[in-house]
């Protein structure tokens, strides 16, 4: 069962110094599904990801990946077990050209040995950062920036892939052909977290969501079930 | 003007062994966003590593900068890893203050270790120069000082650029939370950042102990050196580092000359301050 | 409380031995000259490694008055603060354009170029240093007053500039960033107010100090020393508190009565004190003690 067991999140609590930002969180996501978690801002998304991440620690509860339990790893510690953090903002490396930021990617010794093979699929998905290789990351669009954190998180060889508002800022068209790249990258076989305040766009993408409020899990279920009236009601606290 | 051209390329050769003493001071700076006050005290005390190894093995100096290189290393290693990244946060004070405090435990631990006399590493390599002209001749330390300064400058240069710790820590310091998620443990790589840093300055205080004499309190001044050399050449420029590296030195010795000898630091910190109030990012920095 | 120690500070020349009299009036003195440190670095976001250069030049200046013109001692201390101001207001143009790190290090260079300076002075008669001559003879006594006047007086200073306008700005401005980015050019005028006032008492400070001592020369009066001890005090005592630096100050010069014969393994114990209270309680005694406690002792907050 393990094997199967993508992520499994018990009665997590994560504090902020005395800020209590996620309440007793329990979840799971199988291998190969994509999963959604929806709620406004300050729900707590990004601080789920960054726990599962290992950016924060969780003072309370169990995090396991795979069955391994990996609450209180560091995020290079992390990374090396086949997790990555697409984070909030993109958060591309500024001074460093498009090839320089994918080359990051692969800093882990495992990712490493097989950089070359890993450029050419990130590539092969994303065209426009080939071309765009030897620029200055901070010349991109928003769309190619966002296009280059996906691609350098997948330069690790993750098993995992958190995604925190892949679609924030970004024209209704390139959304569109990032949630296609997220389909191909799913069917090659990673298991998909997304972390969205546009609830149409990750629901039609996702197997299952779930819908935070005010850092707890207010409401699972398929997209079928979870009708636009209950998340509207679970989204806004009614 | 006899001697002029003299000075003025003693000055040039002079400011390849400024911009080594300064290019630790403007990484550390560049990447951590820490001035390392401790910077000149740890070049000197290399110098008395070097010296210790030169009295007790009888070897030349330039050959101790095999040991000297990797013992520094390790020093600026464990320096950051155990202490200054305890304290790199958002606020300047506390990091500044425990440099301050380590600079002045070393400077006090060189005079109760070494004594307060005048040492050098100075070698007959001091007195040797080869004729190039009628009026002209070149100091071979000088010489060696800046190749081994140039060496050194383009060595770091390269590995920041092309290899992966050097992007590392490129990348660390661009945006520590996006480089540990690259799987960058970035309490390791400014630990490496700093202990090259002070490799450098372990290597700049071999050479300036062939070159100048030093004492246990000589640190503060190179410090200011290159802290000068920083701030004139402009920080993040490798070429900054070296155009600083002449200027300071320049002003240096053609104040020498025309002031007198005692005014030779002085005329360096003028034209420091000067360059703080006219142009503080520095000739080559970026605003 | 507070009163009762003021009167017995104050009055130590009359039930205190030489010894005690001597103790107290050090004691006077690095309070003022910690009190002041502690307004540029506690309150105003200024560090200075550089207040060895109104040290040096206070007591420069008393000695140059009193020794080729006989001038009346005091006034030759107040003079003394009088070019401090000028000094700092001079090092402002260049340093105050100048960020953090940048001012600190600013700050150091003049202070070495002064040492450089007056080393090389053939007024000053360069290295080999100055007497400091009084035209009447002076007692231990008033030396003890004047210092007492500083010190307790550098206390109410401070005191009095956080609880005016200009403090509660720089409180407000230290408790919260962005405030400071809406202020502008009111938060800059304080911190050089700040600075200039800072600059005077550690002249006149150095000043008196250098009465009783006597003698002045360049490599100790404008050493990095100074700073050190400055900081090792302020930074133990509470940085940002009042009574920080009154604890800081005692603490220094009991410590120094104890190390007065291994100076370099005192400055080495300072430095190493300093660092290990940086890293374990960064708001030193007085500040930890504050902010567990809940108490403030001498609080410049109105309420």
């Amino acid at each position: 069962m393990p094997e199967n067991c993508a992520l499994q999140m018990d009665g997590v609590n994560v504090f902020y110094d005395d800020f209590h930002a996620l309440w007793d969180i329990s979840l799971e996501v199988k291998r190969g599904e994509i999963v959604s978690i929806i709620g406004s801002n300050g729900s707590g998304k990004s601080t789920l990801l960054n726990a599962i991440a290992g950016q924060l620690s969780p003072r309370s509860g169990v995090i396991s990946y795979f069955g391994e339990t990996i609450s209180g790893l560091q995020p290079h510690e992390t990374v090396a077990k086949g997790i990555a953090l697409v984070p909030e903002g993109r958060r591309v490396f500024p001074r460093l050209t498009v090839f320089e930021n994918l080359l990051m990617g692969s800093y882990t010794p495992k990712a490493r040995q097989h950089t070359q093979k890993s450029l050419d699929n990130i590539y092969a998905l994303f065209p426009r950062l080939k071309e765009r290789s030897q620029q200055m990351a901070d010349t991109l669009s928003g769309g190619e920036q966002q296009m280059l954190a996906i691609g350098r998180a997948l330069m690790s060889e993750p098993q995992m892939l958190l995604c925190d508002e892949i679609s924030l800022g970004l024209a209704p068209i390139v959304i569109k052909g990032i949630y296609q790249n997220i389909g191909q990258i799913n069917e090659q076989g990673l298991t998909i977290i997304l972390v969205e305040q546009d609830i149409t766009r990750s629901l039609k993408a996702a197997n299952r969501a779930y819908v935070m409020l005010e850092g707890k899990v207010v409401l699972a279920g398929s997209p079928a079930d979870l009708t636009e009236e209950r998340v509207k009601a679970a989204y806004f606290g009614i | 003007m006899e001697g002029l051209i003299q000075d003025i390329v003693n000055g040039l050769l002079l400011g390849g062994l400024y911009a080594i003493v300064a290019i630790g001071l403007s990484t550390i700076f560049g990447i951590v966003r820490l001035v390392n006050l401790a910077h000149g005290d740890l070049m000197i005390l290399a110098a008395y590593l070097s010296l210790f190894m030169v009295t007790s093995l009888g070897i030349s100096p330039l050959l101790t900068m095999f040991a000297i290189i990797p013992v520094m290393f390790a020093v600026g290693y464990v320096l950051q890893r155990f202490l200054l990244n305890r304290v790199l946060g958002k606020e300047m004070e506390p990091p500044l203050l425990v440099a301050f405090g380590v600079s002045i435990i070393v400077q006090n631990f060189m005079l109760m270790a070494f004594t307060p006399d005048a040492r050098s590493l100075m070698s007959e390599l001091s007195l040797m120069t080869f004729p190039l002209g009628p009026d002209l001749s070149i100091p071979v330390l000088y010489l060696i000082d800046f190749c081994i300064a140039l060496a050194v400058i383009i060595g770091l240069h390269y590995f920041l650029q092309n290899t992966y710790m050097g992007r590392g820590i490129r990348a660390a310091s661009d945006d520590p939370y996006a480089a540990k998620l690259m799987g960058i443990n970035t309490q390791n790589t400014y630990a490496v950042a700093m202990g090259l840093a002070i490799m450098t300055a372990g290597v700049a205080g071999v050479l300036v102990g062939m070159t100048f004499t030093f004492y246990p309190h000589s640190g503060p001044q190179y410090l200011i050196i290159a802290f000068g050399v920083v701030v004139i050449g402009g920080l993040g420029s490798m070429k900054g580092t070296f155009v600083g590296g002449l200027i300071l030195a320049l002003a240096q010795i053609l104040g020498a000359r025309f002031f007198g000898p005692g005014y030779q630091l002085l005329c360096g910190y003028v034209v420091l301050l000067i360059v703080l109030a006219v142009r503080p990012q520095g000739i080559l920095g970026r605003g | 409380m507070l009163i009762a120690l003021t009167l017995g500070l104050g009055s130590v020349p009359i039930w205190g031995s030489e010894y005690a009299m001597l103790f107290f009036m050090l004691f006077c003195i690095y309070l003022a000259l910690a009190q002041m440190w502690n307004l540029l670095a506690g309150y105003s976001g200024l560090i200075s490694l550089g207040q060895q250069s109104f040290v040096g030049l206070g007591g420069y200046t008393v000695a140059v008055l009193s020794s080729y013109y006989g001038i009346n001692i005091w006034i030759g201390v107040v003079l003394g603060g009088l070019a401090s101001v000028l000094l700092a207001l001079f090092m402002s143009l260049f340093i105050f354009r100048m960020k953090g790190v940048y001012f600190a290090i600013g700050t150091w260079i003049f202070a070495e170029a002064l040492l450089v300076w007056f080393s090389n002075w053939a007024y000053v008669k360069y290295g080999s240093g100055l007497f400091i001559k009084p035209s009447n003879d002076l007692s231990m006594v008033t030396i003890y007053y004047a210092a007492f006047v500083v010190g307790a007086g550098s206390v109410a200073l401070v005191y009095i500039l956080l609880r005016s306008r200009l403090g509660l700005g720089l409180m407000a401005m230290r408790d919260d960033d962005q405030v400071s980015e809406t202020l502008g050019v009111e938060v800059f005028r304080s911190k050089l107010y700040c600075f200039l006032i800072s600059a005077f008492v550690t002249g006149v400070t150095a000043g008196i100090f250098y009465v009783f001592q006597i003698f002045i020369q360049p490599y100790k009066a404008f050493a990095i020393d100074w700073t050190v001890k400055l900081v090792f005090m302020v930074i133990i005592g509470g940085i940002g508190t009042i009574e920080g630096p009154i604890l800081g100050a005692l603490i220094y010069v009991v410590l120094s009565q104890f190390l007065a014969e291994y100076f370099s393994v005192s400055m080495l114990i300072l430095g190493g004190i300093a660092i290990v209270v940086i890293l374990i309680a960064p708001k030193g005694i007085m500040g930890t003690l504050q902010e567990k406690l809940g108490f403030e002792v001498l609080s410049p907050r109105r309420f």
